[in-house]
């Protein structure tokens, strides 16, 4: 076979799940083919295509950062057929990985600049793989501020990091649920109101934002309002998504094609795509 | 152009039998009222003078398409060898199924085999290569039949074709009395017209080019689409604008399958026992589930955002991103086979015609 | 049909009340036409009836139902609209029927057939029975009987059988129709492994676009078909004749007993696999065992969507 076949999944294995919230789980895996691993590179913000054979595929950022190679991780909410049965899976479990596609974070550009990330639920596993990548080259990066956000305490995934990233002088965290739950020491209100009462300065800095398509919205008012430019606001898109490699042709937005050109966007790239998100 | 060579029609069934040496041949025939393509068969009704119902994609991208297989391994008994595998999970044994097939499309319009054009520009990149359409369409020859009686719903010539047009075709024959004039395209369709079968046609030159000649002033003027890649992005948020366009679809798929130029596919698993396939199936975006997201949102949920959608594509988007090539061959199968008459040259005329009242 | 001038006043009448009315215009030459949507009164100019008005507009009901929607019916459209009726998938009070009288309409797929691709084609005329189709230079004459849909040969119910206002004179038909079709009679002689060969060949070329489902007035599930979900996943997306016959008999069998005979389907089969018999064959269970037609009464119960416990026809135990 002389043509690389885009469609094809290395065989991979789960070395191990973790069970993150009631429907999110964390499963860390390794190509099994150990040159192809060894050799693996990627860049904050790609994904890959996690194969169940049998029953299909989808698309997961990799929200392990670059810088730890022991392991691909991806976060898998239960949401369809693919992700339910991935959710019965064990480690020792055989699954495809294509990875990795599409674009980056925009990582290099944002050097020198203070990072404030904003997360809303699941949507802090693109930003996780960003946020471990600046911790991990912190002297390329300013400040760093991360603001998560959950409905409730239980649906936070990561919470066994969060203790570490509280520990770290060199980020600033601040964690938000939306509504009182016993015992929760942190704040409580929208992830938007947060973010306004936080009242980061937009001053060489740079905004990375993921979560719910509503939490998303109204966090890019919120930005706006606080005097970020377009041009300081990244963000990453879901689509549904097939092929991976931008032929099958559902995910695009007029002429970007999500899987290829995306999913990460500054949201002024974003505003001269047509308006259907 | 090579030269001129002249097929009689009594000759036409032992070329296409002889093309059939090492190679499939699909042409079409008539099943029902419809014009499908089929393999060659003696007692199949051929129909060479009827616009194909379907265009000859299939050949190049089929309806289905196996893209890999997969099997459970059995597991290997290594109880009691002491290197700790008695755990070890069962393999999975995945194979990739390339196309190997040669084939060969005899009857093709030109407008059809064009359509393989416009996924070259998507299957073929430098970044990212399909393997599958690549194969099927390097081992594919068209032998296809110029278009000598346009119909109403015909408008190659505003879409960059024309009745002769030879993009995407090896061999084209130009019906004249008594058979076809041939000419070959590709050094692969000088070889197919190696036959004792074929006389020579320099005499028929001036026949052949009044029939398409004929054939261009019946098809009139071309309409200039260029405009509509900018108009339709302004319109992209007139909601009212697409809503009256899609009133009557009704949101099927006839359009976008019979389309020789619309690519789009959805990748599902099969499976029986202990193994399965991965297969690569036709896709419209006609479909409410071509964009539903897993999480339940969808970005196109209306008829008007999906009807958009396949025109914007083909005239706009797609043209933005290749050279302003307009993804749409002017064969009209959308037109002549949609059970609601949706007309694709209405929409892009009404777009690049537009005029906000309000301004 | 007749009375266009009458039916253009009855529209324009009932329009500042109507969020819409559809009827047909010409579509892109004279041999065709094509649902129109009439919003505005200028609108009304376009409107044609006659035997290239095939579609069955009902079909466009359910999506429009929380609108004022004004509709023009033929009489099997007609009962594709009292059908939806019977099973509360519209709203009585949000449409206004405009009904026809109506002599059969075309079928294009047969004048293919009888002439070919027809080219460029300037002009059709319909008289005494003869469809005239000037097509380039050549002029072809054909028997309108021979080229109108299979429904209309055994045509009971010419006239709308709902309707707020009638155009024109009903037709009193009720005579001299064939029972069945023809086809059905030499479809029944064949062997059930005749019948499934010829079905399986049938099925073969049918490319799945759904034509048939979505111009089905009664398919109302639209984009929650059984046929393209995963869960549950019933059918495979793959396009073999297995799969596409089990997607073709999921959608007759949902049909059963409400199926009003209106050709869309095969209509709007772009293969033109001969749907028609399938509902054909499953109507007439139907009738036998239910003495039911679908579509004929606003207050009827179409069976299958009722219960009891003993039917009349199906002896259940042998006491």
């Amino acid at each position: 076979m002389s043509m690389n076949n885009p469609y094809l999944p290395e065989m991979a294995t789960i070395n191990e799940v973790i069970e993150e919230t009631h429907n999110i789980k964390t499963f860390r895996v390794t190509l099994n083919d150990t040159e192809k691993m060894k050799n693996f590179t990627f860049e904050p913000g790609q994904v890959g295509q996690l194969s169940v054979f049998g029953v299909g595929e989808s698309t997961f950022v990799i929200n392990s950062p670059p810088t730890r190679m022991d392991y691909l991780q991806f976060s898998v909410m239960r949401t369809g057929e693919v992700t339910t049965k991935l959710h019965s899976l064990e480690a020792g479990d055989q699954i495809g990985v294509r990875a990795p596609l599409g674009k980056c974070f925009p990582y290099e550009d944002m050097k020198g600049k203070d990072i404030i990330f904003v997360g809303g639920g699941i949507g802090m596993a693109p930003l996780r793989t960003l946020l471990l990548y600046m911790l991990d080259n912190r002297k390329d990066y300013g400040n760093i501020s991360l603001l998560y956000g959950a409905r409730s305490p239980n649906d936070m995934a990561y919470s066994y990091e969060l203790d570490e990233w509280f520990s770290r002088k060199d980020l600033d965290t601040t964690l938000t649920i939306d509504v009182e739950f016993p015992d929760w020491k942190h704040r409580v209100g929208l992830i938007p109101n947060v973010l306004l009462e936080m009242n980061p300065s937009p001053e060489n800095c740079v905004a990375v934002t993921c979560g719910p398509p509503i939490m998303i919205k109204f966090t890019l008012q919120a930005l706006k309002k606080l005097g970020f430019e377009d041009n300081q606001i990244v963000t990453t898109l879901e689509k549904r998504m097939k092929c991976g490699v931008g032929i099958c042709g559902r995910c695009n937005i007029g002429g970007s094609y999500v899987c290829k050109d995306g999913p990460a966007y500054t949201y002024e790239q974003l505003k001269q795509l047509p308006n259907e998100l | 152009m090579s030269e001129k060579k002249f097929l009689k029609n009594e000759s036409v069934i032992p070329f296409i039998e002889g093309l059939a040496g090492g190679r499939k041949v699909l042409v079409p025939v008539c099943e029902g009222d419809a014009v499908i393509y089929r393999p060659y068969r003696k007692d199949c009704r051929l129909e060479l003078t009827r616009m194909p119902t379907i265009s000859p994609k299939d050949a190049t991208f089929p309806r289905t398409e196996t893209l890999m297989t997969f099997k459970q391994a059995p597991v290997a008994k290594t109880e009691g060898d002491g290197e700790g595998d008695s755990d070890a999970q069962p393999k999975l044994e995945l194979t990739e199924t390339l196309p190997e097939e040669k084939v060969v499309v005899f009857g093709s319009r030109p407008c059809g085999a064009r359509g393989k054009s416009i996924f070259t520009r998507v299957y073929e990149t430098e970044d990212v290569k399909d393997p599958y359409f690549i194969g099927r369409r390097d081992n594919t020859l068209f032998v296809s039949i110029a278009c000598a009686a346009p119909e109403t719903t015909c408008f190659c010539t505003s879409v960059g074709g024309g009745p002769a047009d030879t993009t995407g075709s090896d061999v084209i024959l130009i019906p004249v009395d008594g058979g076809y004039v041939a000419e070959a395209v590709t050094e692969h369709g000088a070889e197919l017209l190696q036959s004792d079968l074929l006389t020579s046609g320099a005499d028929k030159a001036g026949e052949a080019e009044a029939v398409i000649q004929k054939s261009m002033e019946l098809l009139g003027d071309a309409d200039d689409f260029s405009i509509a890649r900018e108009k339709l992005i302004e319109l992209f948020d007139n909601d009212e604008f697409w809503f009256d366009m899609s009133a009557k679809c009704i949101s099927c798929g006839t359009c976008t399958y019979l389309c020789p130029t619309c690519y789009c596919f959805n990748i599902t698993d099969e499976t029986a026992g202990k193994s399965g396939k991965r297969i690569r199936t036709w896709d419209t975006c006609m479909s409410n589930m071509f964009t539903m997201e897993a999480s339940g949102h969808n970005p196109r949920t209306s008829k008007a955002n999906r009807l958009k959608n396949r025109v914007g594509h083909k005239f706009s988007y797609y043209p933005s991103l290749h050279d302003k090539v307009i993804a749409c061959c002017g064969c009209g199968r959308c037109i002549k086979s949609c059970p609601a008459a949706v007309d694709i040259r209405e929409i892009v005329k009404s777009a690049q015609e537009y005029e906000d009242v309000n301004e | 049909m007749t009375g266009l001038e009458e039916l253009k006043t009855k529209i324009l009448g009932a329009l500042p009340e109507l969020d819409v009315v559809i009827g047909w215009e010409q579509g892109y030459d004279a041999l065709n036409a094509t649902p129109l949507f009439i919003r505005k009164p200028e609108d009304v100019e376009r409107l044609i009836i006659g035997p290239l008005c095939a579609h069955n507009l009902a079909t466009y009901l359910p999506g429009l139902k929380d609108k004022k929607v004004g509709i023009v019916v033929k009489g099997c459209d007609s009962r594709a609209v009292i059908e939806l009726l019977q099973e509360k998938l519209i709203n009585k009070d949000n449409i206004t029927i405009f009904g026809l009288k109506c002599d059969g309409v075309v079928n294009l797929n047969k004048i293919r057939k009888k002439i070919g691709d027809l080219g460029q084609i300037r002009k059709v005329v319909f008289d005494s029975g003869i469809i005239t189709i000037t097509a380039g230079e050549t002029d072809h004459q054909l028997k309108f009987s021979e080229v109108r849909m299979d429904k209309c040969d055994t045509c009971k119910y010419p006239n709308a059988l709902l309707f707020d206002h009638f155009i024109g004179t009903p037709d009193d038909r009720q005579n001299g129709i064939e029972p069945e079709h023809i086809s059905d009679a030499e479809f029944e002689k064949m062997s059930l492994e005749d019948r499934f060969a010829f079905w399986k060949q049938e099925m073969s070329r049918c490319v799945r676009c759904y034509a048939c489902r979505n111009a089905c007035p009664m398919c109302v599930c639209r984009d929650h078909c059984v046929a393209v979900t995963r869960d549950p996943h019933w059918i495979s997306q793959e396009n073999d004749t297995a799969d596409n016959w089990m997607f073709q008999m999921i959608h007759v069998m949902h049909l059963t007993g409400r199926c009003v005979e209106c050709g869309e389907c095969e209509r709007a089969c772009p293969m033109d696999i001969p749907l028609m018999l399938l509902r054909r064959q499953m109507n007439k269970g139907v009738r036998d065992v239910f003495e039911y037609e679908a579509g004929i009464d606003p207050q009827g119960k179409p069976p299958l969507l009722t219960f009891k416990v003993e039917e009349d026809n199906i002896p259940e135990r042998e006491w």
